[in-house]
This record gives structure tokens, sequence and C-alpha cells, in this order.
């Protein structure tokens, strides 16, 4: 389990995260919400040890994160962040395969994980194209099942970090896959995903966290994190909150 | 045994050996350095070259020959190519694993010295001499030499005592452009001082002078060489390219003599005693036939 | 969709074109032997009881002047492509080459100092003449490397952007260095200067080929051992983190090998460019970017480019020689228009 207590990060005088403590839970999702600088991709950075904590510290299970190396740690926390660069004409299939460096599995199982991992991001299609000939959105899906073939199939003990992983796809494509990240957790993994889209956290997070100018607004469950105050205070926007028809969650309406 | 018989008997010894040295004789020879390919031409070796180097451009036949390429840069598996007995050259052949290659072939590797004084003269020729079974012909050939160096230096300092030694400076040039100057310790240097003249720059080897430099030395006489052109087309090429040379008093004078670039690399060679009386015509004008 | 060549054709297809490489570049010469000869001589050397009669030129040839000189052609094709590797793989950019990281710059430096400054000296010992020069190119290649990984690094982190610069501005620096040592030299130094610098794989001899073997074979054995990393690393530096790979490690080892290794095959054959920036660039258009396959592919392809371009170099001028960075320049460069003419990329 990943978890960090009264962290603080600070970037020359100015303090951009500060007292933030948090556990992510096996099985549960945790979205991250905020403005602009609010702090989100400063916590990911923090939590998967890209950034130096100025205080406090991050633990994965009984150690802390920075004393787990290589491909151990590798088998038990995965990251994607925003934005990927990859400039060489790789096949879609060894992409993703570059997930399971961290084991010796061997070829047989990992082309199975390669394609169920694809298909879980909506790929399986993409099999056999070359990366550079696909879109941003086709490529931020291969990036999403590279890290689910990393943790392959996702169980207790393991973590994943997402950071903005909808940004660039299309409204279908935004739901399946939030739905593959909430069936990794239903197997028992630990999922913390930053979002943009309030709804989308609604629906598929159990916990959220909103965060303001580094600060923690509020850490709790979308019903109570997403109320109509909270969020014109945070954001700024006006809105009605109403319950999804079908589903229940919280739904957000600007005004 | 009598007299005559004894002197009949050293005079066939003397024939034998010199026949059985001659059939031992390199027939098929490289030469790697332009005055050395000069004097084996002049040896009446000329016949003899199967290959020269770049530097080898006189007389005019041996740059029909294939040509080895850079003495520096030899290739022993080309030289091989062309069936040598022997390789001459100065010491400046190279790179040294080539030459151990081409000796352990069995080819007979010849290294002369390409200093530009006399006595390196004198036993280089003998050396030739001996190779190609001319001694006589080395030795006369070299006394003439000496003789004319010696009729050069008498000539120059007869001058001397009428005219003052001249400013010079000598420009080496591609095709008129960016010359660069000779200074101490070049071979330009050695031919124009025992022309007579006096060398304007003082500092060692060739380099590029600026403009100013020049006009400031404001030479009496201007000697060139051009690397890619030959004869007017040079002599225009140098002006077109360095216009402000035509301020200078030797321009204006008309004291700008040409020299061939080929004297100047590998040693002294046999064209050099004209080329100096040429010189010494041009520093002091009106002496020619003293 | 771009066909691409399956690993196992493309490795047939090199291992055959290095084999005729090697054949060709023993086999033919400014002096001519008669292929009867060649054999006899080949079998010879593997140890077979043939009789050597007639044989001593042949043997002198091939032993002494063409076996050397194809066994350097072939460390130095094979070094200078896998380097080429590793830098497009640390820069994260196909478009990288060896001399980003300043070992080719510092090489000409170190050659420039020994070339200009023995002869300040009264010329370099006869003896010790080459070996001091290639002991001198390596130690500039080596120095200038080093210089420009320290500058790079930061809170024991290696920052490749900065590296960049540094190898510019050091190889720039050195470039204007080696342009005053020119300036100083006489003519007859310049020409050699001039010449080392368009490199050439003439007057090798086995005496000076077995450190740049060594060399050559440890890179070519190591680097192939980090093909999967090297493959994560093209992600970005912090992803391959997180898939477990000690990128701090990965980063030096290539800069050491690259320094090591072209270091090397500068001192040994002087400057030949291009090989380390057009192998693998080949390579990848007909196999992709898999440095599974891209690291043994490349040493293949770049040892026959090496040798073929050494045939031309021998044969063309013959009995003269062309340095070979000319070659080089004009063989890969318009094979390689053509490719991405043909809208491979």
């Amino acid at each position: 389990m990943l978890r960090t207590q009264n962290l603080q990060i600070r970037r020359g005088r100015k303090t951009v995260l500060t007292d933030i403590t948090l556990e992510l839970k096996p099985g549960e999702v945790l979205g991250v919400l905020g403005p602009n600088g609010a702090g989100k991709s400063t916590l990911l950075g923090a939590l998967c040890g890209e950034l130096k904590a100025d205080h406090g510290n991050i633990w994965l299970d009984e150690q802390e994160l920075s004393h787990w190396t290589g491909a151990l740690r590798a088998q038990r926390l995965a990251v994607l962040p925003q934005v990927s660069t990859l400039d060489f004409a790789f096949r879609v299939e060894e992409v993703v395969g570059m997930g399971r460096l961290p084991y010796q599995s061997g070829r047989v199982r990992d082309d199975e994980i390669v394609a169920a991992a694809l298909n879980a991001s909506d790929a399986g299609h993409l099999h056999g194209r070359s990366y550079l000939a696909l879109s941003g959105g086709e490529r931020q899906r291969i990036h999403l099942a590279r890290v689910l073939a990393q943790l392959w199939p996702g169980e207790a003990g393991q973590t994943l970090l997402l950071d903005e992983p909808t940004s660039m796809l299309d409204p279908l494509h935004q739901h399946t896959t939030l739905q593959a990240v909430r069936e990794f957790a239903d197997r028992g993994a630990a999922v913390m995903v930053i979002l943009h889209d309030l709804n989308l956290a609604a629906r598929y997070c159990d916990r959220l966290l909103l965060l303001e100018g580094g600060r923690p607004v509020a850490l709790d469950t979308p019903d109570q994190v997403l109320r109509p105050d909270r969020l014109q205070a945070v954001f700024g926007l006006e809105v009605l909150v109403q319950q999804h028809p079908e589903r229940g969650h919280p739904l957000i309406i600007a005004r | 045994m009598r007299l005559s018989t004894r002197v009949a008997a050293l005079c066939v010894g003397l024939l034998a050996s010199h026949h059985v040295a001659a059939t031992e004789l390199p027939q098929r020879w490289v030469s790697a350095g332009g005055a050395l390919s000069e004097w084996v031409s002049a040896l009446g070796g000329e016949s003899k070259l199967v290959g020269v180097d770049t530097t080898s451009q006189h007389p005019e036949a041996l740059k029909a020959l294939p040509s080895i390429g850079y003495q520096r840069q030899l290739s022993a598996e080309g030289i091989l190519s062309l069936r040598p007995q022997i390789l001459v050259g100065t010491e400046e052949m190279g790179p040294p694993p080539i030459l151990s290659q081409i000796r352990n072939a069995g080819v007979q590797v010849e290294l002369f010295s390409a200093q530009p004084d006399l006595p390196a003269l004198q036993s280089n020729l003998q050396h030739l001499g001996k190779l190609l079974g001319a001694e006589d012909r080395a030795s006369k050939l070299f006394q003439s030499y000496q003789q004319q160096l010696d009729q050069q230096k008498v000539r120059v300092t007869k001058a001397q005592l009428s005219l003052p030694s001249p400013g010079v400076l000598v420009l080496i040039g591609h095709a008129g452009g960016k010359p660069l100057i000779a200074g101490k310790d070049t071979s330009a240097d050695w031919l124009l001082q025992r022309a007579g003249g006096h060398n304007l720059a003082t500092h060692t080897g060739y380099k590029p002078f600026s403009v100013e430099s020049l006009i400031s030395l404001d030479p009496q006489v201007l000697v060139f060489a051009d690397r890619a052109l030959s004869g007017e087309e040079a002599r225009a090429a140098l002006f077109k390219e360095n216009p402000i040379l035509s301020s200078t008093r030797a321009a204006k004078d008309g004291r700008v003599i040409q020299l061939d670039p080929t004297l100047l690399v590998g040693g002294l060679g046999p064209r050099l005693p004209d080329e100096l009386k040429k010189l010494s015509d041009g520093f002091f004008p009106g002496t020619a036939d003293q | 969709m771009t066909v691409l060549v399956k690993p196992r054709a493309l490795f047939i297809g090199l291992s055959v074109l290095c084999l005729l490489a090697i054949w060709l570049s023993l086999a033919l010469g400014p002096v001519s032997l008669p292929l009867l000869d060649t054999l006899r001589v080949a079998l010879r050397m593997i140890g077979l009881p043939i009789a050597p009669d007639g044989l001593e030129q042949a043997e002198l040839i091939l032993g002494q002047i063409r076996l050397p000189r194809t066994l350097l052609g072939l460390a130095v094709g094979g070094v200078l492509a896998l380097s080429g590797v590793a830098m497009q793989g640390l820069f994260r950019n196909p478009l990288a080459d060896p001399g980003l990281v300043g070992v080719s710059s510092g090489a000409a430096l170190g050659a420039a100092i020994a070339i200009v400054g023995g002869s300040a000296f009264g010329g370099l010992p006869e003896a010790f003449g080459p070996y001091l020069l290639s002991l001198c190119a390596f130690l500039g290649g080596l120095g200038v490397t080093a210089l420009v990984y320290r500058l790079g690094r930061r809170n024991g982190q290696t920052n490749v952007a900065t590296m960049l610069l540094a190898g510019i501005a050091l190889t720039a620096l050195a470039g204007s260095a080696v342009g005053l040592f020119t300036y100083l030299a006489d003519d007859a130094t310049l020409r050699t200067l001039a010449f080392w610098n368009l490199g050439s794989l003439n007057g090798a001899s086995y005496s000076r080929l077995w450190p740049l073997l060594l060399i050559s074979a440890g890179v070519a054995l190591w680097l192939p051992r980090r093909a999967k990393a090297l493959n994560a690393l093209l992600l970005g530096e912090s992803e391959a983190g997180h898939l477990g790979i000690d990128v701090e490690r990965l980063k030096r080892e290539l800069v050491f090998c690259t320094a090591l290794g072209v270091g090397a095959a500068v001192a040994a054959a002087g400057m030949i460019g291009f090989v380390g920036l057009v192998v693998p660039h080949l390579v990848r258009l007909l196999a992709g970017p898999d440095h599974r396959v891209l690291l043994p592919a490349s040493v293949l392809a770049g040892a026959s480019l090496l040798l073929f371009a050494d045939l031309v170099a021998r044969l063309a001028l013959a009995p003269a020689e062309l340095p070979i960075g000319i070659v080089t320049a004009f063989i890969g460069a318009p094979f390689f228009l053509y490719l991405l003419l043909r809208g491979r990329a």
C-alpha cells in the first residue's frame, strides 16, 4: 500500500504542496481534482518518487519508497504520465510489451498479457500498427495498456498512478479507459487518478481528493466532496449538483 | 706475371665485377619525392621508373606514370602492385609501418635526406649513382651543380658590391587566393637568400599576412608561386585576388618574379641553379652576365 | 503500414553480406593475386597442411597487409555503428551521432597535439610515432567526453539536454584549438593532419590492432545485453525508471562505451564519420527500432559498410589510396536519401 503523512513539497521559496496525508487503499480508485496549479501533478510526482519531498515520507508497504529499487518496485508501482514522447517507429505491441520489462514471465505469457491489456484499453484493433502512425488519443490508450500490462492482472499490493489519462480521448474512450481502471481496482489494485472532468470523477472514483493552492480541501466520497458551495469556492464555477438518474452518483451541471 | 697481364687481369676483373653489379642493379624503380625523381631522371634512370608520387612533376614524362599518391600516405599494396625492385624516397616518406611491409615483401627501400644543403645532396647523388650504376655521371653532375652554385655565389657577392640586396617577400598562393608568406626555415627562404635577396618576413614557416602588413613591409621585389596556375594566368590571378599588391613598390616597378612551387619541396633539385639565376637576375637587374 | 524485414531474414542477409565483404576485402586489392593462391593461403592460415611453395608473396599480401586491414575495418565499422545506436538511444533522437558527446573532436584534438607538438620537438620518434598518435587521440576522446559527462551531471543525475549543449560547446572549442594547431603547423605537418582527419585503414598492423579489437569485442558483447533497457529508455527517462531500470547507470554505460569504442576506433584509423549516424538509421528503416535486433544488426551492417568502402578506397585510384572518410560519405549519403525518398521513414 502506498501512503504518505504530512507531505510537503517546496519549490524555491514557494510551498507547492503541503499537509497531505494519504493512503491509497487496495481495491479503491482515488480521484484527484483541482484547478490548474493546485498541485495535482506535483502530488503524483512525489508519490512515485520523482520529486523529492521536503517534509514527510512516502511508504510503499513497510518500506520507504526510496528504498525500493528496480524490478521489485516496478512490479508493485506503475505510473502513467500526462504526456509521453516516443519518436521511434515501434509496433504497438512492442510498446505495450515494454511494460513487461520487470518480469521474466516468458514470451508466450507476455504476448497474452499484451493482448489482454490492449483489449482492456479498447485498442486491440491497433495490434500490428506503427506507434508513430497513431493519433494522440490512440497513443494515450497504448500507454495505458502498457501500464496495465506492467501490473497485469492487478491485485492487492499493486498501485497504479495515472495523470489525466483521458485528456485526449473522445467521450466513448474516456469511459472505456476509466472502466478498465475501475476493473483493475476491482481486482484489488490501488489506483490514484488525476482528472479534470468532475462527472467522470464522480462516476468512477470511490474517494476524491480536492486540492486547492497545494492544500487538501476535502478527502471523502464523491457525494461529500462534490457540493455546490465547495465547488464554487475552489473552481469559481456556479454549479448544480443532481443525482445521476440511473447510477445515483453526483452529476455536476454548470449553471 | 708481367705487368701488362696484371693490368689486363685487373681490367677484366673490374669489367666482370661491373657487369655482375649491373645485373644486380634494381630495374624497376618507384620514387616518392619530387627532387629525387628529377635526380633519377637526370642520372639517366627515367626509363626505370614505374611509379612516382604526386610531387614528382618533372620531367613532364613522369606525369604519365602510375601515381602512388602523396608521399606521406603511401599504400603498401598499391606500390607492390607495380612490382618494384626498389623504392626511393626522403625521410618524409610514410607512414612508417608501410615501409616495413614493403621491405618484408623483398623490395629494397632507400631513404634519402631532404636537407637542403650540399653535403646531403652529394651523399644522395653518390648513393643514387651507385644504385643506378652511374657513379661517374653522378659525381660529374654534383661537380657541375656545385660549380653552378659557386658561380651563383660569386655573382651575388659581386652584385651586392654595387647594388643593395632588395627587400623581398615570397608568396605562395592557390589560384591567386589566400597567399602564404614564406618566413625563416623554409626552402623559399633558402632560395631567396642564395639569390642575394633579403627576406622581409621574420616569422617561421609559411603563414598568412594581413594586407596591412604586406603594404607596410613594402617589398622591392615580389616572388610568387602558385599551386594551381602557371604563367600569365597565375600572375593575373595573384593581382586579381589581392588588388592591394598593386600599390607595392615591387608591382609598380614591375619587379614581380614567378617561382616554380615544386622547387620548394623535397630538398635540392637539379633545376635549382637555373631558378636561382632567374631570381638573381630579378634582384640585381643588369648584372645578368657577370 | 511499413513492411519490415523479419529479424531472422535480416541477420541471415547481413551475415552473408559481412562474409562477402570479408572475402572480397581479402581477395581483392591493387596486387592481383590468383584466386587459387588466395584460397590456399586462407586454408593455410586456419591450420590446414598445404605446401607453401610459390605462396610467399600471397602470404605477405594476405597475412601482413590485407588480413590486419580487414580486421581493422570490421572492428572500426562495428564499433562506430554500435556507438551510433547507443547515442541515438541516449539522446532519444534518431539524428544523434557519437560526435555529440565530443569524443570525435576530442580525439582530433589529441591527434593534432601529437602531430603538431611532435613535429615541434623535432619529429615523433620513429618507433613510437604511431603509438603516440593513437594514444593521444584515444586520451583526447576520453578526456573531452569525460568533461562533457561531468558538465551534464547535477545532484547525482545526468541531464541529457545539458550534455548535448556541453558537447556542442566543447566540440566547437576543440575545433578552434585544432584550428590553432593547424595555423602553427608547417606544410608537411599540415598534410599529415589533413589526411588524419579524413581517416584511413592504411598501415594496419597486428601490434596496433589488438587494443581496438579487445575494446570493440567488449563493447559489442556488452551493449546488446542492455537492449531491453535501451528500448525502455526511448519512452523517456522517468518512464524507464518506473519500469525498473537504473537509468543513471544506463546513461553512464552508454557514454562510457561510446567514449571507449569511438576513441579506440579514431585512434586506430583517424576520423571516419558518417557510419555512426547512418548505419543505425538504415537498419531501423529495414527492421524497426527494437534494440534486440538493432544492436547486433548494426555491428554487422557497420562492419560490412566499412569494408566495402575500404575496397573502393583501395581500388579506385590504385596504386594511390582515397581516404576512407570520403568514401563512407559518398556511399552512405545517397543510399540514405534514396531510402528516405521512397517513404519508408
